[in-house]
């Protein structure tokens, strides 16, 4: 069957459900008993296998298998949960994360078999008490062939019958005897409960292949990758070294239970003369082929296997180049946003004909008329563009739903007990936003986990509660979502800052103390100061948060942070609903026209030349008590304002969070919808202007940056 | 294998010859996206001199610069003849050259080639590859990787 038409939902499907199992999973680490949450669990991990199943994804399949099998014991009542399981079955989610995210690159899901964790969780299911009467289904195929398992070959480990040899094992035989090479004999056994002895043989054949040749095997090698052998097989090896370094480096292979041997005895392959009726069985069923590339095709049987069963997506992964994703990115989308899109293309075909029709039509209210359905047309299209955007839209609930378990990891990594407190979960962001802001956010979530909170001792000394908090909130502000990450932790040391930065030669000592403590923080997202190791020590702020910062920058948003020594930091990210279309302000400045984004405009003034006053050698403005900065554009842009000298100047007030600063503009030309467009790697180098856009009559006009501004 | 070689003597390319000033110079065709007519170039500010702007390129907004900036000449004057050659080079993103006009097309074989030794200082020099030989005199053949360079 092809399944390659369903990979993406498949991915997707599979994503959330993992999604699910780790919240599902850290609610069961706070109540163990819930049965809601339990039964949840087993539905997830019930569906991830069959989807894996159906998919062919064998791998996947027995670990989520293994793992439904547990919840399914605990559902009944006959295991319990404690930290142990917890910890398997969140180990147990991360592989299957990798098997997801392998298949999403590969349309394969790689050839990591997970068996310690697939042992594990057996042993969860094993140590359960016996008197469960159901056998854990865990072992389908192994415990019956155990059972079976023929005691006379065990009895006589390394019982070679000379003429059960090909003529090319012969030959090679001879080849490595000539070459003076040792010749060992060695059986291995696998363990009863291995799963994949094929896959086991495999590894095994890996590690004798670094200390020297397989010469035979019997069963044959064909047979041992088919899985034709019960829990033991037999090999010469030729090897120039000792036979104890093979055999422990046998032993280490997961789920092998031992390994013996000796050495080879030669007489018998020295005398030769094999029946002939035997060779020629035996050359039957192993197709003349030396070791060497018998062994290879082990190694390719192993790595296909998975394909057969899916041989319709398999036969495209070839083609395709690895890196690169196998599968495009998707939006879910609410039928009912669909709907409203497609009104809204109606509408604009409604509104495309009249426009038609008023144009053709000669009458003398045509030219009203036409206005009339100008500005229906130009309705549709607001309209629409919100649509589209609502669309893109989704939750950063998709990315933050990831962080309470890794906060919960790192609290168990460093020993020091912390609680995430997330709000705003169903805040929407564009789809691009949402995709980029969780490294950012995983970091300063680190950070604060990591340095920010001290250890319970220390809390206990300060007087706060052993348990640290990290709050992550997320709302919408405007035109912007804001997200804090939060925690009461030590907050940073300014003044250690600050040495830091007069030591480094970033600052003068003056400077340094003249500098506002916020500037001084800001230096933490310097690259410089933040990657340098000597620096580590101090509060450990600065790992990364200068990749943090360009992240966001690229995002178009900003980053704060506020510190109280002893009390905490908080890191705020702003950034905007959306990337590629914004409301905008069309102004004039020397008789080129500038768009400044709505979003950054707190309001417009007129002003009297003569009130405005120079501090410090810096002109201000009294605006209603607020003393603000005024920045004429003409000098910045570089260009000549045509203001007449003496009448009022218009101001635009912009704001960046709690700062403002009065742009001087020679005219308004209105609100505008404008289009970002991007002007390229080598025209950006200019920092106030963040784009350019295509005005109606095919002008191109710059964007000016506010923020980048004040 | 004779035959390979003889084609390799006489690979023809085909550049477009402007005019800068007074000179020609040839352009490999195989860098060149479009030419358009002047139009009304934005200006950027704090860029360097030699980019005139950004225009409208069907929706796209694409740099401008000045060649005759970038080698050290009298500053662009638009005429009727004045056009904007959109260069594209895998791995660069588009930009357009003002150039004082565009003559024609030419063919020349590499035999028309003469690769010489140019004095790399020289602010007009710097972007030359070679000189073409053509009935309608010598073409100065522009290295585009090294106008693009630096930029």
């Amino acid at each position: 069957m092809d399944v390659s038409q369903y990979l993406d939902i498949f991915l997707d499907e599979s994503k959330e459900h993992l999604q699910n199992l780790n919240t599902s999973v850290l609610d069961l680490e706070q109540d163990p008993e819930n049965p809601d949450t339990i039964s949840e669990i087993f539905r997830a991990a019930h569906t991830l296998k069959g989807m894996a199943g159906t998919m062919g994804f064998k791998r996947m399949q027995t670990l989520t298998h293994d793992m439904e099998n547990v919840f399914s014991e605990v559902r009944d009542g006959k295991l319990k949960v404690n930290a142990g399981m917890i910890d398997v079955l969140f180990r147990c989610l991360d592989a299957i994360e990798e098997y997801v995210s392998v298949i999403s690159e590969t349309s394969d899901e790689g050839d990591n078999d997970n068996e310690p964790i697939i042992k594990e969780l057996n042993d969860i299911l094993a140590g359960k008490s016996s008197e469960a009467a159901a056998a854990p289904a865990a072992e389908p195929e192994s415990a019956p062939e155990a059972a079976a398992a023929p005691a006379a070959e065990a009895a006589a480990p390394a019982s070679w019958n000379i003429g059960d040899l090909t003529e090319e094992e012969q030959k090679a035989l001879e080849d490595a005897m000539m070459a003076n090479k040792k010749l060992y004999s060695v059986t291995v056994t696998v363990q009863e409960s291995c799963l994949l002895k094929a896959a086991r043989a495999f590894l095994v054949f890996k590690a004798i292949e670094e200390h020297g040749e397989i010469i035979a095997a019997n069963p044959s090698t064909q047979d041992i990758e088919d899985e034709k052998f019960d829990l033991e097989f037999s090999l010469i090896i030729a090897s120039e070294g000792e036979l104890d370094p093979i055999l422990k480096d046998i032993k280490a292979v997961s789920e092998i239970a031992d390994a013996k041997g000796g050495v080879f005895e030669c007489e018998a392959a020295a005398s030769e003369e094999p029946a002939p009726a035997a060779e020629e069985k035996k050359a039957e069923e192993a197709p003349a082929k030396d070791p060497g590339t018998s062994v290879a095709k082990v190694k390719n049987e192993v790595v296909k296997k998975p394909e057969q069963s899916s041989s319709g997506s398999s036969a495209k992964t070839e083609k395709k180049g690895a890196g690169k994703p196998a599968v495009n990115r998707t939006v879910r989308v609410d039928i009912e946003k669909l709907d409203s899109l497609m009104n809204l293309v109606s509408e604009l075909i409604i509104a495309k004909n009249s426009l038609v029709s008023s144009a053709t039509s000669n009458t003398s209210d045509s030219s009203s008329n036409m206005h009339e359905q100008i500005e229906y047309l130009e309705s549709v299209t607001t309209n629409l563009h919100e649509s589209v955007m609502k669309v893109r839209m989704v939750p950063i609930e998709s990315v933050v739903s990831k962080f309470p378990r890794m906060i919960r990891d790192i609290s168990k990594q460093l020993n020091k007990p912390m609680e995430l407190y997330m709000s705003g979960e169903e805040t929407e962001l564009d789809r691009t936003v949402v995709d980029e802001i969780g490294d950012p956010l995983m970091h300063m979530l680190r950070n604060s986990a990591d340095h920010g909170l001290e250890m319970p001792q220390e809390r206990i000394a300060k007087g706060k509660p052993e348990t640290g908090s990290i709050f992550l909130d997320a709302y919408q502000d405007g035109n912007n979502v804001v997200i804090e990450v939060r925690d009461d932790g030590n907050g940073i040391d300014v003044e250690r800052v600050r040495q830091k930065a007069i030591e480094r030669g970033i600052m003068t000592e003056e400077q340094a103390y003249a500098a506002e403590d916020s500037d001084i923080i800001n230096l933490l997202f310097m690259p410089s100061f933040s990657t340098a190791k000597q620096v580590s020590d101090l509060s450990g702020r600065g790992v990364g948060l200068d990749v943090v910062k360009s992240k966001i920058e690229a995002l178009s948003g900003e980053v704060d942070v506020k510190t109280k020594l002893g009390e905490g930091t908080t890191f705020t990210i702003r950034l905007p609903l959306t990337l590629a279309i914004i409301q905008a302000l069309m102004v004039v400045v020397g008789g080129e026209k500038y768009a400044i984004a709505l979003s950054g405009i707190q309001t417009i003034e007129n002003i009297n030349p003569k009130d405005v006053k120079t501090v410090e050698s810096k002109e201000v403005i009294n605006l209603r008590g607020t003393v603000i900065p005024l920045l004429r554009l003409d000098e910045i842009l570089g260009c000549e304002s045509r203001r007449e000298p003496d009448s009022d100047m218009i101001v635009v007030i912009a704001k960046k969070g709690e700062k403002l600063a009065g742009l001087v503009v020679d005219q308004l030309i209105g609100q505008q919808e404008i289009v970002i467009k991007s002007m390229g790697k080598y025209i950006n180098k200019c920092k106030f202007i963040s784009g350019a856009t295509i005005l109606g009559d095919g002008e191109v006009a710059l964007i000016i940056d506010s923020n980048a501004l004040i | 294998m004779a035959n390979e070689l003889s084609t390799n003597i006489n690979e023809i390319t085909q550049y477009i010859v402007i005019r800068i000033g007074e000179e020609q110079y040839g352009i490999d065709i195989k860098y060149i996206d479009n030419i358009v007519r002047m139009q009304q170039i934005t200006r950027v500010p704090q860029v360097p001199a030699h980019f005139k702007g950004v225009i409208n390129l069907r929706g796209e907004v694409i740099p401008v610069m000045s060649i005759r900036v970038k080698m050290g000449l009298a500053p662009d004057v638009a005429s009727k003849d004045t056009r904007i050659i959109i260069i594209k080079i895998d791995q660069h993103e588009p930009i357009g050259m003002m150039v004082d006009m565009v003559k024609e097309v030419v063919n020349l074989s590499s035999a028309e080639i003469e690769r010489v030794g140019f004095d790399r200082g020289d602010d007009k020099n710097a972007y030359a590859m070679g000189i073409g030989k053509h009935e309608t005199g010598l073409i100065t053949l522009l290295d585009i990787d090294a106008v693009l360079q630096g930029l």
